[in-house]
């Protein structure tokens, strides 16, 4: 489904990213772990063209997408959520989800889209006609993905949906991607600082350090390693 | 009494003119933070465009919104394609004051440029219904006055359907709110911008018809823009509803300066009003605080 081959990316003179390789297979559930700083949402903008890489090259479904324009890249079938949700916070929670669905393919099963999404976020049906930026924390994260959603991608890159969440609200929308992982097949990345969930809902995962990626593993793997417990984990 | 209504009633007549001249500039500076200030150039222009296709043609000058509309959309989207595409990467202050540079520059070649092909002298378009009034109640209430409100509502509410009911308005709208979000819904911004720009300068047309029926000169470039920044002040910046809603403000006030001071000072007071708005609620009477 993915692959990020060799891939070098800076923020004007500064090197941000280090010959980063890794894979995504179809309709895993892969989760890229780091600390702050590390790269983790570079790696992600980088998939979704929005920052240019200086070497290496990225493969979506076996075409390149790292020379396409970033708006293209959602009619390749790849759609971030990006950290910080990042919605259109004067505009209603529906207007939201019909943005996501902007593209042309995508629009023609709108009604269909929209019924599947409420049927797994209930609550985004009751506040459909408001604004996104009077939602709570946890909705405006449900709504962040939903919106994702609509453009019925085939990768699913999620960033830091754990940011300033209760625990309970991010275990249930991890939950739900698990959930939409099993029924659509949809192949899902994710980024966290929260390790170990992240590691415990996916199927590999990737740990990346200083822009390199320095380890990989099944999750349950992972989550038993020395490296993680005492880097991420805190159980050194 | 009388006096007062027939004044005020002259104002808020003005005042949905105003609102139109806003209307493009405050939804390109909404959009993508360019400040045009040659949007009263702009509508100058369209008004010498109708002066000019009327004295050959003579046809009601109201059915050159037609023509002169499209026509401003295809020269916003050249000028767009010269000038302001390549300021589209600067960050948001650097976008005002670039563009401010630029437009005022246009300002001026516009204001040049008319007196060069049509002089100084003061023109105005004379239609059978010019100077006709409708007498309600004996307040006088010229027709193209009428027709100005009439066409500034038509188009003031046809922009906000537009804007929140098809795909491509709330793809302008979100472009307006989050650049970056509006790229990952595969919105390709460059051209949501190059169009939005071009609507602005379509938006200008409209005004100018309603303009040139009135007497101007190649100075009311200066005036118009000053107008428009008055009313998007009032409205806050992004509120095409509030447009409306700030011209109809402006005219009034105005029409209370005549009514209280007397017609020479009509301008010091949109002006007057254009800075306590600053001091004291920055983010318009209609906006909400960042």
């Amino acid at each position: 489904m993915l692959e990020v081959r060799q891939v070098d990316v800076h923020y004007g003179d500064i090197q941000a990213l280090w010959n980063v390789s890794f894979r995504v297979e179809d309709g895993e559930i892969v989760s890229l772990i780091g600390s702050n700083g590390a790269g983790k949402t570079t790696v992600l903008k980088t998939i979704s063209g929005i920052l240019s890489l200086t070497k290496g090259s990225v493969t979506i479904g076996g075409i390149r997408s790292d020379t396409i324009k970033a708006y293209q890249i959602v009619e390749h079938g790849v759609s971030l959520v990006p950290e910080g949700r990042r919605l259109f916070r004067d505009m209603t929670v529906l207007e939201n989800l019909e943005l996501g669905g902007y593209i042309a393919r995508s629009r023609l099963n709108k009604d269909e889209n929209l019924r599947w999404i409420f049927q797994m976020f209930p609550v985004l049906q009751q506040r459909i006609h408001q604004l996104a930026g009077t939602l709570s924390g946890g909705e405006q994260q449900m709504l962040a993905i939903a919106r994702g959603l609509m453009s019925e991608p085939k990768l699913l890159l999620v960033d830091e949906l754990s940011l300033g969440l209760a625990p309970l609200i991010v275990k249930h929308i991890y939950m739900t991607l698990k959930e939409i992982n099993r029924s659509k097949k949809m192949t899902i990345l994710i980024v966290e600082q929260n390790v170990r969930l992240a590691l415990e809902i996916s199927d590999r995962g990737y740990i990346i350090e200083n822009g390199r990626i320095t380890g990989e593993g099944k999750g349950s793997e992972l989550l038993k390693s020395d490296k993680v417990k005492t880097a991420y984990l805190a159980m050194g | 009494m009388l006096r007062f209504i027939q004044i005020l009633s002259y104002g808020l007549l003005n005042g949905a003119l105003y609102g139109l001249v806003a209307l493009g500039l405050s939804l390109v500076f909404g959009v993508m933070n360019y400040l045009m200030v040659a949007h009263g150039g702009l509508i100058m222009l369209a008004a010498y465009t109708t002066f000019w296709a009327f004295f050959y043609t003579h046809i009601d000058p109201f059915l050159f919104i037609l023509v002169v509309t499209p026509l401003f959309f295809i020269i916003g989207w050249i000028l767009f394609k010269i000038l302001f595409q390549s300021l589209m990467r600067f960050p948001e202050g650097e976008k005002i004051k670039n563009s401010l540079l630029i437009s005022f520059g246009l300002l001026l070649i516009f204001s040049n440029l008319a007196i060069l092909f049509w002089t100084a002298d003061e023109r105005a378009v004379t239609t059978v219904y010019s100077g006709k009034v409708l007498d309600v109640f004996g307040v006088r209430l010229p027709y193209i006055g009428l027709g100005g409100v009439a066409i500034a509502m038509i188009v003031i509410i046809a922009l906000h359907f537009f804007l929140t009911r098809t795909y491509f308005g709330k793809a302008i709208r979100a472009v307006s709110l989050d650049h970056e979000a509006a790229t990952l819904m595969g919105i390709n911004v460059n051209k949501v911008c190059l169009v939005a720009f071009s609507i602005g300068f379509a938006l200008a047309g409209i005004p100018g018809v309603i303009t040139s029926l009135q007497a101007f000169n190649p100075a009311i470039s200066f005036d118009l823009t000053n107008k428009a920044l008055i009313v998007l002040i009032l409205a806050g910046v992004g509120s095409i509803k509030g447009v409306l809603i700030g011209g109809f403000f402006l005219g009034a006030i105005e029409a209370a300066g005549v009514y209280l001071v007397g017609t020479p000072y009509r301008e010091v007071f949109g002006l007057i009003l254009f800075v306590l708005i600053l001091m004291f609620r920055p983010q318009g009477l209609a906006g909400k605080r960042a």
